[in-house]
């Protein structure tokens, strides 16, 4: 069954799990690809993660000269391919989000692939595996329509689609902080 | 571009159906003129060899053809268009050594990658360079009386060497040689596959075994051919050679398409690392929030164009392109609208974002 990424902002508790795990997936060599942020560092502690959202029309592989950004079947953009990748950085310039990292050692992009040799058999990514507080889930197409019918809220914070809170459609699906107002929580 | 070539290019063009029909025109007329002088009229071509001809010129189709189609994408025009006017840089020959000859950033990803790709790499070039001149009669070898074996090179007496010298040994064995190389580099290569969990993850069996199976059935086969003239007197002899040649050809059909199309395309490595540091040092662009500078001027408008070229703009209310924006500031910008904070404002340093695996 189809599963997607879906993130609840406003769960995040800066515990960097999802870093840490990222690192352990098979072909990540043993370094992250994903970020998480300090949202107000002066004031609160409050931080949000910040993740490839896999593009429909991804803007890194459209800016590759060389096409070694490929789109899995399952929408995943993946990461370099190590012999094209000619390390232009045109992907680091192009993504609107500033997620793929570039090695410069290596003249070689890397970024999130959703951890494809996982995903594509239906196992959640290692990111939304550890996650302690739901922020990162791997839901069904399902359990995201539940979701969004419940956010059908009149402030219209669910964020997966178009401006001003994402600049494209995407394969990862983000609710805003303040959504689940109202709802009981199960963590 | 000069005013006359802009005139001309066009009556050429219309001469030919497409840029493809015409490009493909052009280089076999010239592999015709070739060789018609290194074969001296074609009197020494080696008619064994017209397989390998034959798979060529296949291979010569795919490869412009997928070449063709390719170079006509927004950025990869770009890139090859700014790349040519640069290649006469100073630093052209040190970025040719370092990253085609020594291959330094396979280098910088393991020892043992690096190992196996250099074998495997050069094992190719040297093979390919051997080869294509034989086939299409560059170069060939006469012998005189005297023990001495004359190297013609495009219808020059290149050098004479003597028949049992050490200069010959290298001649005959080249591709024994180079065999040897490619086989070594394909059995580490797939051995790496298999034992390392962290490349197994990566691959896929059409995509990722199959080139290193034909590299080695290439090699294999080629090598046996020696085998079978040196310790058994030509045993299987025409049969081996054909099998061989039947290698040859479906790995050169294949080689466009697949992964090995990577080698053909390599070098426009060249043509990226002079226009990033040419553009760079021309004039450096200053991310629209923090000031910092991050990618050349030069490439953060191309982006912003080759973006524009598939319709998707990313100006903002702030009057900022995001191409114009650092990373860092790029993703709190986004936070920001995530979270209605002006996080990209705040003047903290991101916080480290590097996990210890
Ligand atoms: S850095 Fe590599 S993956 Fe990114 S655009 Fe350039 S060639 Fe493509
Ligand atoms: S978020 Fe960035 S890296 Fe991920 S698919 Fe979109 S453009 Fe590419």
């Amino acid at each position: 069954m189809k599963k997607v990424l879906y993130i609840e902002l406003e769960n995040c508790i800066g515990c960097r799990s999802c870093l840490a795990a990222c690192t352990q997936c098979g072909g990540h060599e043993e370094r992250n690809r994903n970020y998480v942020i300090d949202v107000n560092p002066f004031v609160d502690r409050q931080t949000m993660p910040m993740m490839c959202l896999h593009c429909e029309n991804p803007p890194c592989a459209r800016s590759c000269p060389v096409q070694a950004i490929q789109v899995h079947e399952t929408g995943a953009v993946l990461s370099a391919m190590t012999e094209k990748c000619l390390g232009c950085q045109n992907c680091t310039i192009a993504c609107p989000y500033g997620i793929p990292k570039f090695d410069v050692e290596q003249n070689l992009m890397y970024k999130c692939d959703l951890c494809i040799d996982r995903t594509k058999d239906g196992i959640p990514p290692m990111c939304a595996s550890v996650c302690p507080t739901d922020t990162l889930q791997w839901v069904t197409e399902e359990e995201l329509a539940v979701k969004k019918s419940q956010f059908r809220l009149s402030n219209g914070m669910m964020a997966s689609m178009e401006d001003p809170y994402l600049e494209n459609k995407t394969n990862v699906h983000v609710s805003l902080p303040g959504i689940l107002e109202g709802k009981e929580k199960l963590f | 571009m000069n005013s006359e070539v802009k005139q001309t290019q066009p009556s050429i063009q219309r001469a030919f159906a497409s840029r493809y029909a015409m490009n493909m025109f052009f280089t076999i007329l010239i592999l015709f003129i070739l060789s018609y002088v290194g074969s001296r009229m074609f009197t020494h071509m080696d008619l064994n060899l017209y397989g390998y001809m034959v798979g060529t010129l296949v291979f010569l189709f795919g490869l412009f053809y997928r070449f063709l189609s390719w170079s006509e994408r927004p950025p990869a025009k770009l890139m090859i268009q700014k790349g040519k006017k640069l290649v006469f840089r100073k630093r052209t020959a040190q970025t040719t050594t370092n990253d085609i000859g020594l291959q330094r950033f396979i280098w910088n990803r393991g020892l043992y990658r690096w190992f196996q790709h250099m074998m495997m790499g050069w094992g190719v070039i040297i093979s390919c360079f051997v080869t294509f001149p034989l086939v299409f009669g560059w170069m060939y070898f006469t012998m005189d009386d005297n023990g001495f074996y004359t190297v013609v090179f495009m219808g020059l007496n290149l050098l004479t060497i003597s028949a049992d010298g050490f200069l010959a040994f290298l001649f005959y064995n080249s591709l024994n040689i180079t065999a040897i190389m490619v086989i070594t580099g394909a059995s580490m290569a797939i051995y790496r596959r298999l034992k390392n969990m962290q490349a197994r993850a990566e691959q896929t069996v059409i995509f990722d075994f199959m080139p290193l199976y034909m590299l080695l059935f290439v090699s294999i086969t080629g090598l046996l051919l020696t085998v079978s003239n040196v310790f058994f007197h030509g045993f299987l002899q025409p049969e081996l050679s054909l099998v061989h040649q039947f290698s040859v050809i479906v790995t050169l059909i294949y080689l466009p398409f697949g992964k090995l199309a990577h080698i053909p395309m390599r070098p426009l490595g060249i043509y990226v690392k002079n226009y990033r540091e040419h553009y760079a040092k021309e004039s450096m662009k200053k991310c629209k929030v923090c000031n910092n500078e991050f990618v050349s001027t030069e490439q953060s408008n191309d982006v912003i164009s080759v973006l524009n070229q598939n319709e998707i703009q990313f100006k903002k209310e702030e009057g900022f392109h995001l191409a114009e924006l650092c990373l860092p500031c790029r993703r709190n910008y986004r936070i920001s609208k995530f979270s209605g904070v002006k996080t990209h404002l705040t003047k903290a340093k991101e916080a480290n974002q590097d996990a210890r695996g």
